[in-house]
């Protein structure tokens, strides 16, 4: 009998500390599930109207052959002008989630990064204007320079350059995958 | 050729200790020596490689499907509690060299976020099975690789006239600091050798 | 009137004399990883003592139900719950801080502060005793990440709060989003090695050393490596039982 309550004790306390535990995460969950897919939604939206300011509104996003997610972006009128473009490209520190906007001549409208684990300090300043700045306007096939730029050409960051190449073949990818869309 | 990449990547230029500082606290603590350096090590590449080959699959098959990735956190960490105690009990009774080598290392490695970090980090990159268990080994060899360089500079700092302002702890975090930054001229390595 | 004393003692010694992370060398990796700006150390210190303070305050009140034989394990599920929902907090409320913390908010479980003041106080000591050691330990290693965070950022990005509006917007304020100190095309560049991992180390070492200046003067011993004291698992700990302090101790007293 002792031996019973020698090792059920335990047991049994632990049991019960591990159901209420996983029940308050379950209400917790329940309770900011909702709120944290509208903050991502609204993330997006606000992300979308950054790369793209033309537009008026979007339309439905749909996954390509590649798996690149795209998305209409459309004037007034409802008639589509570009495409806001989700590609993934490896960086330094993993995974960059880069989003641009590409209008129906298939020059870059602007650029956005979602989401990146570079080092701050180096790779992270990927997100300032003063880099992503540079992509708008430019047409496919975008090369990454350490001097000054010329046409199509983008400066390195200083000390980053495989953030920068990640980055830059995140847009092409985008710009190509929207002129995929274009001409099907 | 993609797993080479995953493998040098975990241990050279991201690495654990040095570059994501996980797992600093026997980093700093257990360096003193080499063979304890060199075991605590071992003990924690293999209870790195052995919790990513469990927690992977709960994760994927049953936490994911369910719509429970909020539990991952305290199933990984109690996953790796019970792994632990496990491997403990059972290098004790059926390899006592074993255990007497690696084993006494164990329970402190339960606590230690570089195990934790290593498995949730491998959720959040969406690697393969095959992959996490490469990526988790990497990182482990890295530890290890940190460890012993660190315990070799340690066994020099000894003998050094160390200004008094800096002795103790300070010094050996400023030897850290230069072993890290020796570390960063890895930079580009990876992606330079395999394109 | 003896009880009020000792407790604002339990608060106090988490600030100064018993600092988590300058006087008894707990919680090294987020001091380190964290700490590349005010903002990202002030949310986790801030994080970490709500998880702190609640894990605390349920131990403590547990502390005569749970087994002793199950006690880490208990420990370790009751403070991986707080440190999940803390997570969806600040998930839903504050995106880029989760964002910038990454992985290290799910690692506050292995915090070695937090099991270590659940092992070390809360198994031991009544409700409020616990709550407010846990508020002063979390009040500590704030305050210590925080001026990690400030040397870190004003040398190593030339910025002071940076990314504060993600924390203001919280209490409806908007418009301060930091200080620029050194600006992009000003004469001199912000030494980006202070945010990187060489800097953290640095930083730390430099720090350490005045803490220990500061502590000798008050004739208090320099911090050391807590060493098995300081370790959560000491109890549960072979090395102990050998008589060996994770390999140190014995050296030491060979030598």
């Amino acid at each position: 009998m002792k031996k019973i309550k020698e090792y059920a004790a335990p047991t049994v306390v632990l049991l019960v500390i591990c159901i209420v535990a996983a029940f308050l995460l379950a209400v917790t969950n329940n309770v900011t599930a909702p709120k944290i897919a509208e903050v991502n939604a609204e993330n997006e939206a606000k992300a979308r109207l950054v790369v793209f300011s033309d537009a008026k509104s979007f339309g439905e996003e749909s996954i390509n052959a590649d798996g690149i997610k795209l998305v209409p972006a459309l004037d007034e009128s409802g008639a589509t002008i570009g495409y806001v473009v989700v590609t993934v490209q490896k960086g330094y520190g993993g995974d960059i989630s880069v989003m641009t906007g590409v209008d129906l001549d298939g020059g870059v409208t602007g650029v956005s990064i979602l989401s990146m684990s570079e080092t701050a300090g180096l790779g992270a300043n990927a997100s300032k204007d003063s880099f992503l700045g540079q992509f708008v306007g430019k047409i496919s096939g975008i090369t990454v320079t350490k001097n000054a730029p010329a046409e199509n050409e983008i400066k390195a960051l200083t000390g980053a350059t495989i953030t920068s190449n990640a980055v830059t073949a995140a847009v092409n990818a985008a710009i190509e995958a929207a002129g995929g869309e274009n001409i099907g | 050729m993609t797993y080479l990449s995953i493998l040098l990547t975990a241990i050279l230029t991201a690495n654990f200790v040095l570059s994501k500082f996980l797992g600093i606290c026997p980093f700093l603590g257990v360096s003193k020596k080499l063979n304890t350096a060199v075991g605590m090590s071992a003990a924690v590449i293999f209870v790195m490689a052995l919790s990513t080959a469990v927690c992977y699959p709960i994760n994927n098959y049953i936490l994911l499907p369910n719509g429970l990735e909020y539990l991952q956190t305290i199933v990984c960490i109690l996953v790796i509690a019970a792994l632990v105690q496990l491997v403990e009990i059972i290098l004790k009774k059926f390899m006592p060299p074993l255990y007497n080598a690696l084993g006494i290392y164990l329970p402190l490695i339960t606590t230690n976020c570089a195990v934790l970090g290593v498995v949730l980090l491998n959720f959040t990159e969406g690697y393969t099975y095959l992959e996490s268990l490469v990526n988790s080994v990497g990182a482990g060899l890295g530890f290890m690789l940190a460890m012993v360089i660190f315990s070799g500079v340690r066994s020099r700092l000894e003998s050094c006239d160390v200004p008094k302002f800096l002795q103790g702890l300070p010094i050996v975090l400023i030897a850290a600091s230069i072993v890290s930054l020796s570390f960063m001229g890895f930079t580009g390595l990876v992606e330079g050798l395999l394109g | 009137m003896a009880e009020k004393k000792s407790l604002r003692k339990e608060f106090t010694k988490g600030l100064i004399s018993e600092n988590p992370v300058m006087r008894l060398v707990l919680g090294t990796c987020p001091t380190l990883a964290v700490t590349t700006s005010i903002v990202n150390a002030l949310g986790m210190g801030v994080s970490a003592m709500i998880v702190l303070v609640c894990s605390n305050i349920v131990i403590s009140a547990l502390r005569k139900i749970i087994p002793s034989k199950v006690r880490i394990p208990a420990y370790i599920v009751i403070i991986a719950s707080f440190v999940t929902i803390v997570q969806m907090i600040v998930k839903a409320f504050v995106p880029a801080l989760d964002k910038s913390l990454g992985v290290f908010l799910p690692l506050i479980v292995v915090n070695c502060i937090i099991l270590g003041r659940a092992e070390a106080f809360a198994g031991k000591n009544g409700v409020i005793a616990s709550a407010v050691d846990g508020l002063g330990m979390g009040v500590g290693f704030t305050i210590a990440l925080c001026c990690m965070g400030a040397i870190r950022e004003v040398i190593g990005a030339g910025t002071i709060f940076a990314g504060a509006e993600s924390l203001l917007s919280i209490a409806g304020i908007t418009g301060f989003d930091g200080f620029t100190l050194i600006g992009e095309n000003s004469m001199i560049n912000p030494m980006t090695i202070f945010i990187l991992a060489p800097g953290g180390f640095f930083t730390f070492g430099i720090l350490m050393a005045c803490a220990n200046k500061l502590a000798e003067k008050k004739g208090k011993p320099r911090a050391e490596l807590g060493g098995c004291s300081a370790c959560p698992m000491a109890k549960n700990c072979a090395l102990l039982a050998k008589g060996e302090e994770c390999g140190e101790k014995k050296e030491e007293a060979a030598v």
